[in-house]
Formats: C-alpha cells, sequence, structure tokens
C-alpha cells in the first residue's frame, strides 16, 4: 500500500466513523471516494465490512445504506467483493436489530432484487440473494409464529365478541347483496359457533383453533368492506365533482382512495411471498394520511390486532353512517327537496365571513372592547368635565379663607372643584404623569412637554453622535461623556432675577442665549438646555479677546529665587514638573523661568493661564481671575 | 359590516391582561410582583424595611404622593423613605419589594386607611388658589405644628397643588435645618415650584445644579445655618433667615408668576412654641396666613393668644394633625440627612452624578466657623454672629460637610457669613503629617480660592 492509498484508506475510514446517523452526504461522500478509488476497493470493503461487524445494531443500518450506495453507483468490483461476505452479514445484522430496522433492511432486500439500469441484472448474484430471500421467509414464519402465541389468550367471552363482530360485519354485506346464499350460510355458521361456544367448554388450544380462523374470516370480511368503501369513495367523488367546492373535496378523496396507494399496498399480497407479515410488523405506525385510508389499508397488511382494535370498528361504523346520511342527502336533492343557499344570499356570506365558529367571535369581540379602567377612565373623565364646566373659584363664598370654611364638609369642593387638580385636564402624560387640557394651547404644551422629556431622556443617556436641534458641537461633545457632575448654585443676585421659564419655558432656547449673552459668563451648565448658551458664549465670549495673553509673554515671564528657598527649584502645583533657577544675566538674578507667582505659590505661567482659561470657559470661575492675570502679566 | 367596529381606535387591548397575571395571592418571595387596590379615599403608608427598595406602578386610577400625581404604568422607586400613597380615585398597583417583608397584613393591609383630612388640605388649597387668582399679591402661608403632625407633607402637597391647574409658582421655603428639602441638611432654602416635584425622592426632587434630570430641576435659593439644632444659635438662625427672606422678597418684587403664587413656609417644630422665633420670622417674611396644625385641645387656645399678638385672628387656621403624618425617629432623620449628602455628591437613583476628589495643601485652606452651644459656653459674651477659625486638623475637619462660600479665602469672617454659598465640599480625609487635606467636590477643577465654612454634619463613605 502506496502513500496515497494509505491516505485515501484512511480518510475513507474518517468518513466511514462519522456515519453514525442516516447522513445522505456522509454517504454520498463515501460512495464518491469509492467511485474515485476504484483501485483501492479491497480496503474500502473491508473497512465497511468492519464497520457493520463492529458498531452498534442501531448504526448498523447506516452502514449498508453506505454499501448499498456504493454497490449501485460504483458497481463492480464493489458488487463482487462485498458478494462473499453479504449473506452472512446480512443475517447477523437481521437478528439482532428491532422489528422497525428489520422492515428497512427488508425495503433494502427488496430494492436489490429489481435490475439495475446499468447491467439490467439485479446488484448482487442471484446465488447469495436467493440464500436471503430463503432466510427472510424463515424468519417471517418464526415471526408470524411469534406473533400468535402474543395473541390474547383466547377465552369464551372475547371469541364471543369477535363472533358478534362478524356477524355485524356480515349482515352488513348481506344487506347489499341480498342474493349471495354464501353469506346467509356463513351467518347461520356464526350463530351455531356462538351458541356451541356457550354451550360448551373448549379446551384451549381448540379455542384457539377457533380464534385464527374467525380472524381469517374477519379478515376477509374487512377487505370486502374496505373495498367497498373505495368503491363508494369513488362514487362519492363523481358526485361531488357536480358540486361547488370541487377541488377541496377532489383532494380529499384522492388522498383516501387512490387506486395507486391501494395498488401500491396489495402488490406484495398478490406476489403471495409469506414475507408479508415481516413487512408489517406490530410497531407498524400507521401513516398519517386520511384515517380511513389508513385504516382501510391497515387491514390489507394483515395486522390483526389493528383489524380487531374497536376503534378502528367504530371508525368503519361511523363511515358506513356518514355513507348513510350522505345517500339521503342525495336522495332529497334529486328529489328537489332540499333548498340550497345562492353563492350571494346572506347565509352564505355570513358563512365565509364567520369562518370560526359563534363563541370564538364573541371572544374575539370581548378582546377588542377597551379593558374596564379604560372605560371608567372615560366616564370619569366626563364627569369631571362637567363638574367643573362652570365652576369659578372666584365665585365661591365658602372658599373664602376662615377656620370655619377650611374646616366644613364644603361640598362644592368635593363635588367640582377638586376635579381641577385631576381629570379637569384629562391627558396625561405618560412618562411623568403631568395632565394637560384640551385646548389647543394645552395640546400645543403637552407635545412641547413630550419633546422636552425626548430630549432630556437622549441628554441623559448621552446618545452620542447624535446632534441637538442646532447642531451645537459643544452639546455633542458633553452628551458623548455622558459623566454628569454637579454644578455650583448660582450667586444670589442671579437667583432673585432669575425666571424659573427659563427651566419651564417652552421657547428656552432663545431666552438660554439671551441670558447666556447679558451674564457674560455662561452659568448654562446649570441649566436643562444650556447647549445652545454655552456653545454661544464660548465661541463669542468676549473676555477671549479682552484676556488674550500671548504665549510670548507668558513665556518671559520669570520670578526670582526667593532667598528662603535652598534647593532653587520648586515643582508646578499643575503640571507636577520640577523647575529648576537659572541664572539670568540680564538681572544678574538666580530666576526661574516661565514662572508666576500667585499668592505665595509659584506655578508655571503658561499651566496657570490654561488653568483659569479653561475654568472661566467653562464658567466656573468669574473672568475676574483672568482679568487679575492679565495685569499680572502686563 | 365589519369586524372591526367593537374596537375604538388608539386603545390599548393589552393593558388590562397584564393586571390579571400578576393579580394573584401574597407570596413572600423577594421582589415578587403582587397587586393592591387602595379604595376611594384611603392612602397606603409605606414603609420600606431599611436599604430595601420598593417599586410600585399604577395600573389603574388615580393616585398622588403629596399631591404629585403617578403616571400610569410608569414604575417608582423608592428607597429609605417613609411616604403614604393616596388614592384619589379607587387605585389599582402592582408593586413589589427588593427584601422579603416578614408579615405582609402589617405592611399591607393594616397600613392602609382612610385619609380622613385630605378635605381640609383641598378646602385648604382652593382658598388659597381663590387668593392668588383674586389678588397680584399670593398669600404668604407659614405652616406651624408640633413634631409629626404633617407640617413638611403639607407644605409639599399645597406647593404640588398650586402648580396644577394654573401655572403658578409658589416659593417653597423651608426654615427647618433639619429637614433637607433640595440642599442638604443644615440649610434654609426658598424655592419657586415651577413644576413637578419628584415623588420618589424625600429631598422633593433635584436642583438645577444637578444638570439634566428626568424632571425639571428647581433651582433654590440656599443659605447655610450650619448647626444642628436652631436652639444652638438662635441668633444666627434669625440672621439665616433675615438672609434668606431678603433674598426671596427681592425676587418676589422681580417675578410677577412668583409674586402671585404666594410663599408656602415650612417650620422646625421648635418655632411654634418660641414666640422670639414666630415673632421674627412671621415679621421677616411678612407672613399673612398661619396654619397651625394641632389638634383642638387647651393647648391650642394658648397658641391662638400668642398668634394673636403677632397676626390678625382671622388668618390663623386650624387643621388637625394630617393623617399622612409618619412618625420620624432620630435614626430615621438622620438617615435622610445622610442620603441627602450622598445624594448631593454622588447623585440619586435616576441621575447619577460624578464629584471630584482634590488634594490640597492643609496651608490653602481657611475654614470658619459659627459659634454653636460648647463655644457659646466657654465664651458667655461673645457676639453669637461671629465666625471663629477652625484649625485644619484631623478632629475638626475628618468627614465634615463644608460650605464654601462666595467669599475670597482672605475675607473678614463677617463678609464669609454674609456671602452666598457656592456649594459644599466634603473633607475625606485630613493627613496632618504631610499637611494635605482631600476634599470631595461635587464640579471638577479646582478648590475655589474661597473660605470654607464648617457645618456640623459628618458623613462617611
Amino acid at each position: 500500500m502506496d502513500e496515497d492509498t494509505r491516505a485515501t484508506v484512511k480518510e475513507f475510514e474518517d468518513v466511514l466513523k462519522e456515519l453514525t446517523l442516516n447522513s445522505r452526504p456522509i454517504i454520498t461522500t463515501l460512495t464518491k471516494m469509492a467511485e474515485e478509488n476504484i483501485s483501492c476497493a479491497q480496503y474500502f470493503v473491508h473497512l465497511l465490512e468492519a464497520r457493520i461487524e463492529k458498531c452498534v445494531p442501531t448504526q448498523k443500518l447506516y452502514a449498508f445504506y453506505a454499501l448499498d450506495s456504493i454497490c449501485k453507483n460504483a458497481g463492480s468490483p464493489y458488487t463482487i467483493y462485498f458478494s462473499k461476505n453479504l449473506f452472512s452479514m446480512y443475517r447477523k445484522t437481521y437478528l439482532i436489530v428491532d422489528n422497525n430496522t428489520r422492515t428497512k433492511m427488508i425495503n433494502l432486500f427488496r430494492s436489490w432484487l429489481e435490475p439495475t439500469t446499468a447491467t439490467g441484472e439485479p446488484v448482487f448474484d442471484k446465488g447469495t440473494l436467493d440464500r436471503i430471500e430463503s432466510f427472510l421467509i424463515k424468519a417471517s414464519a418464526l415471526h408470524q409464529k411469534n406473533m400468535e402465541s402474543m395473541l390474547p389468550t383466547p377465552t369464551i367471552s372475547l371469541l364471543l365478541k369477535e363472533i358478534d363482530k362478524l356477524t355485524m360485519l356480515t349482515e352488513e354485506r348481506l344487506r347489499d347483496n341480498k342474493a349471495d346464499a354464501k353469506l346467509a350460510t356463513k351467518l347461520e355458521v356464526l350463530n351455531q359457533l356462538k351458541a356451541v361456544l356457550q354451550r360448551e367448554k373448549l379446551g384451549v388450544p381448540a379455542l384457539k383453533q377457533v380464534q385464527l380462523q374467525l380472524q381469517q374470516v374477519f379478515a376477509q370480511d374487512q377487505q370486502y368492506l374496505q373495498d367497498k368503501f373505495v368503491h363508494q369513495q369513488k362514487q362519492q367523488l363523481q358526485q361531488q365533482q357536480l358540486q361547488q367546492q370541487k377541488q377541496q373535496r377532489q383532494r380529499g378523496a384522492g388522498m383516501m382512495g387512490t387506486p395507486d396507494i391501494l395498488q401500491g399496498s396489495k402488490s406484495p399480497s398478490k406476489s403471495g411471498t409469506p414475507i408479508i407479515p415481516l413487512f408489517n410488523n406490530f410497531s407498524n405506525q400507521p401513516s398519517k394520511t386520511a384515517g380511513a385510508a389508513t385504516n382501510a389499508s391497515a387491514s390489507l397488511f394483515g395486522s390483526m390486532s389493528s383489524i380487531l382494535s374497536p376503534n378502528n370498528f367504530a371508525e368503519m361504523e361511523k363511515t358506513n353512517r356518514i355513507a348513510k346520511i350522505k345517500n339521503l342527502y342525495d336522495e332529497l336533492n334529486k328529489e328537489g327537496l332540499l333548498y340550497v343557499p345562492k353563492r350571494e344570499s346572506i347565509v352564505t356570506l355570513y358563512d365565509s365571513l364567520n369562518t370560526k365558529n359563534n363563541e370564538n367571535n364573541m371572544q374575539q369581540i370581548k378582546n377588542n372592547l377597551p379593558p374596564i379602567p379604560v372605560l371608567t377612565s372615560i366616564i370619569f373623565d366626563c364627569k369631571a368635565h362637567f363638574a367643573t364646566n362652570n365652576a369659578s373659584l372666584s365665585n365661591a363664598p365658602t372658599l373664602q379663607l376662615n377656620q370655619q370654611n377650611i374646616l366644613s364638609d364644603n361640598r362644592q369642593v368635593n363635588n367640582s372643584f377638586i376635579h381641577f387638580l385631576y381629570r379637569a385636564k384629562p391627558n396625561k402624560c405618560s412618562l411623568c404623569g403631568k395632565r394637560f387640557g384640551n385646548s389647543p394651547e394645552e395640546k400645543k404644551l403637552q407635545s412641547d412637554h413630550l419633546d422636552w422629556h425626548f430630549r432630556i431622556n437622549k441628554r441623559m443617556k448621552g446618545s452620542s453622535g447624535t446632534q441637538t436641534s442646532t447642531g451645537s458641537t459643544a452639546a455633542t461633545a458633553a452628551t458623548q461623556r455622558n459623566i454628569q457632575s454637579r454644578n455650583w448654585y448660582i450667586p444670589d443676585s442671579e437667583w432673585v432675577l432669575f425666571k424659573d421659564e427659563e427651566i419651564v419655558s417652552i421657547s428656552h432656547d432663545q431666552a438660554d442665549r439671551r441670558s447666556g449673552k447679558q451674564r457674560g459668563q455662561s452659568k448654562q451648565a446649570t441649566r436643562p438646555h444650556d447647549n445652545d448658551g454655552k456653545f454661544d458664549s464660548a465661541k463669542n465670549a468676549p473676555e477671549k479677546d479682552i484676556v488674550a495673553i500671548s504665549r510670548g509673554k507668558l513665556l518671559a515671564k520669570y520670578v526670582v529665587v526667593p532667598d528662603s528657598i535652598q534647593d532653587m527649584a520648586f515643582i508646578c502645583p499643575i503640571c507636577k514638573e520640577k523647575v529648576n533657577g537659572v541664572y539670568d544675566e540680564d538681572s544678574g538674578e538666580w530666576v526661574w523661568k516661565n514662572t508666576i507667582a500667585i499668592e505665595n505659590k509659584h506655578f508655571h505661567a503658561t499651566c496657570y493661564f490654561e488653568t483659569v482659561q479653561n475654568r472661566s470657559n467653562s464658567g466656573d470661575m468669574p473672568t475676574t481671575e483672568l482679568e487679575t492675570l492679565k495685569s499680572l502679566i502686563e | 359590516m365589519s369586524l372591526d367596529t367593537g374596537v375604538l381606535p388608539g386603545i390599548d387591548v393589552a393593558t388590562g391582561d397584564a393586571a390579571d397575571g400578576s393579580a394573584n395571592s401574597f407570596i413572600t418571595d423577594t421582589n415578587e410582583s403582587r397587586t393592591l387596590v387602595i379604595p376611594m379615599g384611603q392612602q397606603w403608608f409605606v414603609d420600606p424595611p431599611r436599604d430595601a427598595r420598593v417599586s410600585l406602578k399604577v395600573v389603574s386610577g388615580v393616585a398622588e404622593v403629596f399631591g404629585t400625581e403617578l403616571a400610569n404604568d410608569v414604575e417608582y422607586t423608592f428607597q429609605d423613605w417613609k411616604f403614604s400613597l393616596f388614592a384619589i380615585e379607587e387605585t389599582t398597583l402592582t408593586w413589589r419589594c427588593t427584601s422579603v417583608i416578614p408579615d405582609l397584613a402589617e405592611f399591607v393591609t393594616n397600613r392602609v386607611a382612610a385619609n380622613s383630612t385630605a378635605k381640609y388640605v383641598y378646602n385648604l388649597h382652593f382658598a388659597l388658589e381663590k387668593l392668588r387668582n383674586s389678588s397680584f399679591e399670593g398669600p404668604k402661608v407659614i405652616v406651624l405644628g408640633e413634631a409629626q403632625v404633617g407640617k413638611t407633607a403639607l407644605c409639599r402637597t399645597l406647593c404640588s397643588y398650586a402648580i396644577k391647574y394654573r401655572d403658578y409658582q409658589p416659593v417653597m421655603v423651608n426654615l427647618d435645618p433639619q429637614e433637607p428639602i433640595l440642599a442638604p441638611p443644615g440649610c434654609l432654602t426658598a424655592t419657586p415650584v415651577s413644576d413637578l416635584l419628584d415623588l420618589q425622592s424625600p429631598q422633593w426632587g433635584q436642583t438645577l445644579t444637578s444638570g439634566a434630570t428626568q424632571l425639571h430641576g428647581k433651582q433654590p435659593l440656599v443659605k447655610n445655618f450650619g448647626l444642628e439644632l436652631i436652639g444652638e444659635n438662635l441668633e444666627l438662625y434669625l440672621e439665616t433667615v433675615r438672609q434668606l427672606s431678603s433674598g426671596v422678597r427681592e425676587r418676589t418684587q422681580q417675578d410677577s408668576v412668583v409674586q402671585r403664587s404666594g410663599w408656602i413656609v415650612d417650620t422646625p417644630a421648635s418655632a411654634l412654641n418660641n414666640p422670639q422665633i414666630l415673632q421674627a420670622v412671621i415679621k421677616q417674611l411678612g407672613v399673612d396666613v398661619i396654619v397651625v396644625l394641632a389638634p383642638e385641645d387647651e393647648h391650642w387656645v394658648e397658641t391662638l393668644d400668642t398668634l394673636s399678638q403677632i397676626i390678625d385672628r382671622n388668618s390663623i387656621i386650624r387643621i388637625p394633625p394630617l393623617t399622612g403624618a409618619v412618625p420620624v425617629d432620630d435614626v430615621y432623620k438622620r438617615l435622610l440627612q445622610r442620603n441627602a449628602i450622598r445624594d448631593y455628591f454622588y447623585g440619586d437613583l435616576n441621575t447619577v452624578l460624578s464629584p471630584y476628589m482634590i488634594s490640597v495643601d492643609s496651608q490653602d485652606l481657611t475654614v470658619w466657623k459659627p459659634r454653636g452651644t460648647m463655644d457659646l459656653v466657654e465664651h458667655p459674651d461673645a457676639s453669637k454672629l461671629e465666625f471663629i477659625p477652625v484649625p485644619v486638623d484631623q478632629s475638626n475637619l475628618q468627614h465634615a460637610l463644608v460650605v464654601i462660600t462666595t467669599a475670597p479665602r482672605r475675607a473678614r469672617p463677617e463678609e464669609v457669613m454674609a456671602s452666598p454659598i457656592l456649594g459644599f465640599g466634603l473633607i475625606t480625609e485630613v493627613n496632618e503629617r504631610r499637611q494635605k487635606v482631600k476634599i470631595l467636590l461635587p464640579v471638577p477643577g479646582q478648590l475655589p480660592n474661597n473660605a470654607l465654612v464648617l457645618t456640623a454634619h459628618r458623613y462617611l463613605e
């Protein structure tokens, strides 16, 4: 085995290991690899056989699927290699898997019997297939025996019940076909059998015999009824075609009675092989197509338990009854005794509109009604409106401020005036509960109020990047930080002039800007709508021009090192840098350059200026400080 | 004919159902949402367990907290505050608490009771409203009473009612330094109430100094008294009242809305029985209506006599103590004061503020303090209004709340006392060895180069 082969085989093995579930992609991959690497065929076959041998029972089927896929697609030489051990593998696997998987394996086997399109021959050689087939026949015979042993132990009462059912079925048939002497005889035999059972005590083996016999008869009867049912369905189909809801019914009927399905399911029974019971073992789950059809076909598979199930029986009775009513309806219709509402009639319209039944509808209407609190609220609003409509505080004598009035039960207050505080303004802000009236001015106030909530929330959340209404960059910068700090109180002199309109007014923008300019310093950080004002004053601040101090001048500032200082150095409190003294030749003194002395403390002149300027711009400090500084420097 | 006929436009179907879902029986799980229906005219005294948060949401109905109506379907959160929720109409609400409530009946059912004094408050409000409507000079109302009769609750309710129907801006004047209203404790404040008070806040809300807040901020005039009790230095107290009232008078002259709306003045309990304070405050402020919360007994007759010597008898109104008044002990009072200091620096549940810690040299601080009881005992002859310098050391300043005045650092003590205040700082650490002091400032930046005044309040983080 050379390097390439080894790699390919390894890869095949790896993919094979993943085959722990029925996965089409994996099987396809395996098939492709097998097709492309015919040279490795023998290795692949070994791997796959080993896999079938070793993996857990539930996964064996998937390996078989892979085998099947390879053989069908790649063909020779795989078919030859696999044929060698196919029978033993199949048998071994079949014996240890569950019934469901067995069914699938049989299906797989059946696909092998069919000739392939390529060769016109079955996939594997006839000898192997024959061996598997005979094995399956034996296995199924065994299986049936097992099944019989699983039938309930026959008792007299059980058998009597079954006879009753059979009698009913036969009577049914007899009604349809009164001339059938055979059926009459059968009925008689059944009655006799019943009598015998009731009279005599039979041994268990005898009872068993009777049971099996009955089941066979039962199956026959059911098949007959089934055929009849299908026949009826077809008839109905024809009748229904005349009716309006043609398509829908057709589809339904087609599903229930298509000959294909029945044909398909019948085919094994035609071939008459004893394999049949294996094709549906007890765990056979009825497919979820139309109920009647499933039940009908169930009997064809000879699943006795399902034939005997009372459910099935009741179902049949029901269909019969429906058929009877249907017949009656058809007859009445033929006689012209029925009135069919026309398409435009109110009845059909109502039906088409009311798809749900009436009870549902009531529920829906109820759901669509506003909840009780909303309704009561509306009533209270109305009451409040009328109560305050003509009420006037100034004309009420009982409102004179005196001890007696205050402590009295003032009916006017309780019934009318009190509403001024609440529902006289019926529109409550959903965010803060502030009330607004119905007049246009009040509506305007309310919408402005909501705008304010929106703006302030945006500001508090610090939605970055969104420009405020005026597009102020200062505001965006502030909101981006989203860190809020308290401000100082405004001076008393400002407080006495302050108007709370600046807080609550709607035209605050203008007010702010005006006041900001008036004061010549921006205190607006303290106001909810400071953005514009702050920006404005920062930009236009006149003090900036007045107190513009050139950097050159600042750098030229120096301080003569005081005698008290020992190490000729100080640390600038702002930038924490150490400043050493230098000898100034002009003055002949040791000095600190770029230094300013404020209240006996030394700062870098530039540092100090920047700090003062920043503070002045952010509005914390009066401009006087800057001016003082200026005078110091000039 | 259409299926939609039963639906009114704009009505949300879902609102009613949400309440039903949580309307299950009381279970003592924490933070379990429970439903409560308060009948019309009754109130629920909510007393949250210490450090726990009680959240409540009005599902339907109309309810208010001290005159401020709750929005429907908005969750309000209350912490460290005893308050009462008054149902104007039958109110359904859902509430939950972050900690286990040992006795639900004691917490809820036993604490829902009729509000029998609400009608007097309404009568009083509408009488005041009538005065506001009929004159350019609004009523200046002072509320007096013993401790725990509901003075502050009445003031708060009257302020809230006054802004409801017309755009009045009554000035709320707080003369009780122990009660932190819109300011840290130890202050006397005057605040035009121009919009909703924050019903979740024991301090009535936020000021404009907080920046962006969920409700309109208020702009108070803040005067520092600085001592714990007004009895410690009555002269200083009256001087502070004088400073405050001159500010409010000036504002009232300048502002026609404020003038028309009048004032509501809250007082400390000790004012009622101290003729000196009564006389000074009533004259100082030019009060024209006196409301006394008191039962009608012999003591009331005495009080009425005293008061009628100061003001016309017809201007004196007695109202029985409010049913909404909550018993307040010193521990609770301290808690409110502590929280007020915390909120000043760090903000409240809804508005988080970032204070700024700076370190300054000890020699750069000039700290004054008013003369308190101890000092006056030592120097009985000293002027009570005089400020005395405070040495910058650990024993004096550690954890102290200090007032930053607008007076320059080198200003004379009289100037410092007369100067407006800029704000507060908190001295968190005094390092005597390194001669450094750490101060927490509400505003980022350097410590203003101003004189400081030491208050009696301490705050340990």
